[in-house]
């Protein structure tokens, strides 16, 4: 049986509070670091513990700290992407509601590691009750003292804020993150400069997502290698997959990396709906293509997922049952990217929109066999070509509905209507 | 530098040239919409997507630097789909109406679907269509949003270039509009820069609207007779008339932007405020006569004073004029009128007892010092010190470039001036300072290098500014104003750890009574700082785009063309061996002497060319009762003006498109204005019109066609020699610094004392729609800005009761003037601004010659 870690604490009553944290051991992390730690060892263990980020790029945590300037002249920032806004994922979200501490004792220790003295916390707009609660404890970290000047007695200066968004998908991609911090319109900026050498306000900037800046205190109390232990080599850890759609338990499941994906669905999920079989799940929030139902056999990690076609992403997992219409489900994932799509690009924006107008006809059974040929075109026009990760995961995600279940395409088309609905 | 190979073409370029700046250079073309060479890259329109050996996706050419060893594919297979389907996509949505819009035929979206595009497109669901009306931003710019692609080039424009930051982005995805606020731009520059950048026919003039396609337009690059920085532009003629000006990518000083005034107040020469006729006055009216009865009677009445010797004849030309025209103008007056009395500005302060020597102080200020460079060369020094302008409204376009230069390089900016400007918010630091207070300045900034060098040990002996002087120094106390102290203490370790510096001087400087020593002290401050080791460049920002040319060409009472002094025998023997006659060697009068003359009734012939001394001369009161006691006023100008009504003696001459002739701008270029169409009605060339005068004296001017009357210049003045008329095609030709006589002053010039002021002080000026009286003949620009305002800060106007908009009464010891009042939170306390354009207002009424600014009370009307 596997020892819950990062939600360890979600169970107890009142957990979001700094007693329950502080008597849960929290904040004891952060005491090692400041006193414990020089800022290049603290790095050197977060690289030794092979994390990687749990945003969606499964970028080694250790290494991005790494590529900040030493420069102490330099002003640095830590940003936390609390933006979770990626269909199908609500992890975060319970860090902030039911453990707050945890993601801040993260940050302090992740701004420790790079030498940033301000942090920037951007949490979605619709998580109210995230911003309540981590407002909240950003209030009695400070009186404690493990924020502000001279934290626990040290040298070390943090300040750390709430930004709150307003909306928008493209925030949580971390350069219009950025912007829109700045108080500008949320797009993508050119990479590089990386956010690393010029982020915030020009300044080398760390991005970390909540999940892994959570998983920090746990790795400076029990060690790299209890971490590595955790699942694969490459990509360890404890890890928080948000299990949704037509599965009789879905919820918040915390497991090892690299589970089976049949495994989360059916022994802990319990499985599909009664009667029911499954049709397709999708990993890793709807960005991450589909997968039928004969490739669950497949380990939820960013290597294993990456070599099947699809990706971990943010371990959103939506399970779609035969009662599901794939076409449906296809148009609704593409209006929304279309919807969210910033506009910034050609692709993106023009090429969206017309698939959803060609999506919407299918749906209805007024398509006709070339348009599945032009859905595909554009998918290949969109993929590869779009300013930032938004067109390629919308593009991503239609192909592989129209790769896996082209069959249902065709009959809508052949029968004039949906055989579904 | 970085070798690497572009469709098989090996080539060696600099390190961090972009990809499609390189294949260009190979001459590879790389589609694009987004990218524009003055703009960050925004990589976003996808079209420029390339092939980079060892890169799994496509990356965008506008925005990825050269490696060495990089191997970049244009031509395959799949760049060519890549650009087809984003085509593709673009036309998706496009509403394709080219039969109605006003781009088509030079659209880049239709070119390059034309040259990369499928040829057929298979969208067959309804098109998104945000509205069906165009929507009529301001008086000068339509939008369509229907076509706009999302290149954001006018976004970038408006905030990155001209700062005004007044088109923005709404909505996202699909339904993205670039609008204003409220979908207006009634209060921006109207500059039309985002119309110059609009790939297509989203952002479209609306004077141009529906008037013509393209290809109907005969059209000729010229320069801007507005300021001068010396704009190149695009003339669009059809059937004789005013179509539209439009700028060119990356061409002349001003790359693809214009001001205002130079896109739309073009207008002015389709103006019916023309001369049409000559005009002779007989029994108190102006009556039209034949050029043959015209230029007899002025001969007639000219000849007794030439014949005595010219003392009594004075001449006023306009700074607006060409080389050609100014030149040959000084060269009649000298050789034929025998008179020295020559001016090329009714505005600046008047040499008298009471004000020694602008015009003394003139010719040190063109030796060495002066930067005959590119602006954009210039404005690379590590600090920028602009005195006495309004850069954004005198210059706008100098303005993009100095905003462009800070941005990008993070030089150094401090701005001195009497109101506030756009540019403030880029600089270092900035003062308000009064016209008057510029010897000051550069003084007290002198005393702080000087102090600064002496700490640090590395002042150089050779310094005019001796530790002898040290006790003088101190004398030179600077207003203890915390504003003065911070401003200091922020521009002097500037200008002391900077390697270049440059100074931009504006007009303001010029009108204001210490003019003279201001220029003293600032050629003196040059010379510490390049005993410093530093390189220095002084340029004008003159608001008229022919000062430089004016003043080089002998425009002036004092010099002979080439800054050769009048009283130099060695001088006036070059022109009197060249022109073949001897010349007067007495220096002459100034404009405000000459009118001192006319009052007392000592001027026999005055004569005004293409100037307006009646609205522009500081000094209503006396320019008006002068004027009427001139035995001849004789003026020569294409447009009517309140000088003419006054006139004895009326000649229509061409307007700027009329006739050819070159012009030397701010930076020391000389460009080719060209004739565009020939003199309407009986307009006849100006310097045609001199040669038929002097003939008709029995005198001989010389060749007055433009290429010959240049090659004069190139012969006799040092700055201008060896170059060839035919040489300013395009990029146009620097003149050449050259050593004059001019002598550093031995002592200290005085640095004036600041003057006590009651009330508010007036300065004026042009403001940005308006380029002094003449633009007023643009309707254009008269629909933009017809109403003269009032400025000052909103404290001031609360403290006086008086709200934004109220009628107010300005009245100094001389005059007033009525107008209404604008507020602007940034304007100084104390202070007032009229912009000097409005001909009704009369303002040179208030003023007085030697007292400006002006002391001025502000009444509730």
């Amino acid at each position: 049986m596997f020892d819950k870690v990062l939600l360890k604490n979600a169970e107890i009553p009142n957990a979001h509070g700094i007693g329950a944290y502080e008597a849960a051991g929290g904040y004891r992390a952060l005491a090692t670091v400041l006193h414990e730690y020089s800022p290049d060892e603290l790095i050197q263990l977060v690289k030794d513990s092979n994390l990687r980020g749990r945003g969606g790029a499964g970028f080694p945590t250790g290494v991005k700290w790494g590529f900040v300037p030493k420069d102490p002249a330099l002003e640095k920032y830590l940003c936390c992407n609390a933006d979770e806004s990626e269909p199908g994922t609500f992890k975060d979200r319970v860090i902030m509601e039911k453990d707050p501490h945890q993601m801040i004792e993260g940050m302090v220790i992740g701004a420790y590691a790079i030498g940033a003295q301000k942090a920037y916390i951007y949490i979605r707009g619709e998580y109210v009750l995230s911003i309540e609660r981590t407002e909240a404890a950003l209030k009695e970290a400070y009186r404690k003292g493990y924020l502000g000047e001279r934290i626990l007695g040290t040298d070390f200066n943090l300040e750390m804020f709430v930004h709150c968004g307003a909306g928008a998908y493209i925030c949580g991609e971390e350069t219009a993150l950025l912007e829109s911090v700045e108080g500008r319109r949320a797009q993508p900026k050119l990479k590089p400069p990386f956010p690393v050498v010029e982020g915030l306000y020009g300044c080398p900037t760390v991005i970390n997502n909540v999940e892994t800046l959570a998983c920090l205190p746990h790795i400076v109390q029990r060690g790299a290698e209890w971490f590595r232990g955790i699942g694969p080599e490459r990509s360890p850890g404890p890890k928080l997959y948000c299990l949704s759609g037509h599965v009789r338990k879905p919820g918040l499941y915390e497991l090892p990396m690299g589970i089976s994906l049949r495994e989360l669905v059916e022994d802990h999920g319990g499985g599909p709906r009664s009667g029911g079989r499954i049709k397709a799940v999708i990993p890793g929030g709807v960005s991450a293509p589909m997968i039928p139902e004969s490739g669950l056999d497949v380990a939820m990690d960013f290597d294993s997922l990456a070599a099947i076609d699809t990706m971990l992403g943010s371990a959103g997992v939506i399970v779609l049952d035969e009662t599901a219409c794939v076409v449906r489900v296809a148009k609704r994932i593409t209006e929304f990217f279309n919807h969210e799509s910033c506009g910034k690009c050609t692709p993106c924006r023009e090429g969206l929109d017309w698939a959803v107008k060609i999506l919407r006809r299918l749906e209805d059974g007024r398509g006709k066999h070339e348009d599945l040929d032009q859905l595909e075109r554009l998918c290949g026009s969109i993929f590869g070509n779009s300013f930032c990760a938004l067109g390629d995961g919308a593009a991503w995600a239609l192909s592989a509905a129209l790769k896996h279940f082209r069959d249902e395409f065709v009959r809508h088309i052949e029968d004039g209507r949906c055989p579904f609905h | 530098m970085a070798i690497l190979t572009i469709d098989g073409n090996e080539l060696e370029v600099a390190d961090g040239t972009l990809i499609l700046v390189a294949a260009q250079d190979q001459g590879i073309s790389i589609p694009t919409f987004c990218y524009q060479e003055r703009l960050t890259p925004l990589a976003s329109c996808r079209m420029c997507l390339i092939e980079i050996e060892g890169q799994k996706k496509l990356q965008p050419a506008c925005a990825t630097p050269v490696a060495d060893g990089m191997t970049v594919r244009t031509d395959t297979s799949l760049v060519a789909q890549t650009r087809e389907s984003m085509l593709e996509m673009l036309l998706a949505n496009h509403p394709l109406d080219c039969p109605i819009c006003d781009k088509a035929g030079e659209c880049e979206l239709q070119d390059q679907v034309f040259a990369y595009g499928a040829g057929e497109s298979r969208f067959r669901d309804e098109k998104r269509v945000f509205r069906t009306e165009d929507v009529l931003l301001n008086p000068v710019i339509v939008f369509n949003a229907n076509r706009c692609i999302q290149c954001q080039r006018c976004v970038r424009i408006c905030d990155e270039v001209v700062g005004a930051v007044a088109l923005g982005t709404i909505e996202k995805g699909m339904d993205t509009e670039v609008t204003g606020f409220e979908n207006s731009l009634a209060g921006c520059d109207h500059c039309g820069n985002c119309i110059e950048v609009c790939p297509v026919g989203a952002l479209m003039s609306a004077p141009y609207r529906y008037k013509a396609r393209p290809w109907d337009l005969t059209e000729t690059d010229t320069v801007c007779h507005y300021c001068g920085t010396g704009c190149q532009l695009t003339v669009g003629m059809r059937d004789g008339h005013l179509a539209r000006v439009r700028s060119k990518y990356e061409t002349g000083v001003n790359g693809e932007t214009l001001c205002v005034k130079g896109r739309f107040g073009f207008d002015i020469i389709d103006s019916k405020h023309r001369i049409r006729q000559p005009m002779v006055r007989r029994n108190g009216n102006l009556v039209a006569v034949s050029w043959e009865d015209a230029v007899g009677y002025l001969v007639e009445r000219v000849r007794g004073a030439v014949e005595e010797g010219g003392a009594r004849i004075g001449g006023l030309a306009s700074p607006r004029l060409s080389n050609e025209t100014l030149y040959l103008f000084q060269k009649l007056m000298r050789s034929v009128f025998r008179t020295n009395s020559i001016d090329s500005s009714s505005r600046w302060a008047s040499s008298g007892p009471a004000a020694p020597g602008l015009y003394e102080a003139l010719p040190a200020m063109f030796d060495g010092l002066y930067a005959r460079r590119p602006l954009q060369d210039v404005l690379e020094a590590d600090c920028i010190l602009v005195v006495g302008s309004n850069v954004t409204d005198d210059n706008p376009v100098t303005d993009y470039l100095v905003r462009g230069a800070v941005r990008k390089r993070r030089n150094k900016l401090f701005i001195v001036s009497a109101r506030p400007s756009r540019l403030d918010a880029e600089g270092a630091g900035f003062l308000r300072l009064l016209p008057g207070g510029e010897a000051g300045l550069f003084a007290a900034l002198l005393d702080g290098l000087v102090e600064d060098a002496a700490t640090e040990k590395s002042l150089p002996t050779a310094c005019p500014d001796g530790d002898a002087q040290e006790t003088d120094r101190t004398e030179t106390a600077v207003p203890a104003t915390p504003a003065w102290q911070e401003f200091l203490a922020g521009a002097i370790p500037a200008l002391a750890a900077a390697r270049t510096v440059t100074v931009l001087i504006g007009t303001d400087l010029l009108r204001a009574q210490e003019a003279a020593a201001a220029l003293r002290w600032l050629r003196k401050l040059g010379r510490v700082l390049e005993t410093l080791g530093k390189r220095v460049g002084v340029q004008f920002l003159f608001d008229r785009p022919n000062q430089m040319g004016a003043w080089e060409l002998g425009g002036l009472p004092n010099m002979l063309p080439g800054w050769r002094p009048v009283d130099d025998g060695q001088s006036r023997a070059v022109f009197e061996q060249a022109w073949g006659t001897s010349l007067p060697s007495e220096p002459g009068a100034d404009f405000g002497r000459m009118l001192a003359q006319c009052e007392a009734g000592e001027m026999e012939v005055l004569y005004v060319l293409g100037s307006d001394p009646i609205l522009s001369y500081p000094d209503g009161a006396l320019v008006e009762s002068a004027l009427s006691k001139v035995g001849l006023l004789v003026v020569q100008d294409a447009y009517l003006s309140e000088t003419a009504g006054l006139a004895d003696v009326v000649l229509p001459a061409a307007n700027f498109v009329e006739e050819p002739g070159t012009f030397t701008n701010n930076e020391g270029k000389v460009q080719r204005g060209r004739e565009i169409r020939p003199p309407a009605f009986e307009a006849m060339r100006n310097v045609e019109i001199f040669g038929s005068i002097a003939s008709a004296l029995g005198r001989d001017l010389g060749p007055t066609a433009a290429e010959q009357v240049f090659a004069e210049i190139t012969r006799l003045v040092p700055s201008y020699r060896g170059l060839g008329f035919e040489a300013f095609d395009g990029a146009g030709a620097f003149t050449v610094p050259t050593e004059n006589a001019a002598q550093d002053d031995p002592d200290d010039p005085p640095v004036p004392t600041p003057r006590e002021s009651r009330g508010f002080a007036l300065v004026t000026g042009d403001c940005m729609f308006h380029s002094g009286y003449l633009s007023r003949h643009s309707a254009i620009l008269e629909t933009l800005s017809a109403e003269p305002y009032v400025e000052m800060s909103p404290r001031d106007g609360r403290q006086l009761g008086l709200s934004e908009q109220a009628s107010v009464i300005v009245r100094s010891r001389h005059g007033e003037a009525r107008a209404r009042l604008r507020f602007n939170k940034r304007f100084p306390d104390g202070v007032v601004f009229v912009p000097e354009n409005f001909a009704d207002l009369r303002l040179n009424r208030l003023l007085k010659q030697g007292e400006y600014p002006c002391q001025v009370e502000i009444l509730k009307a």
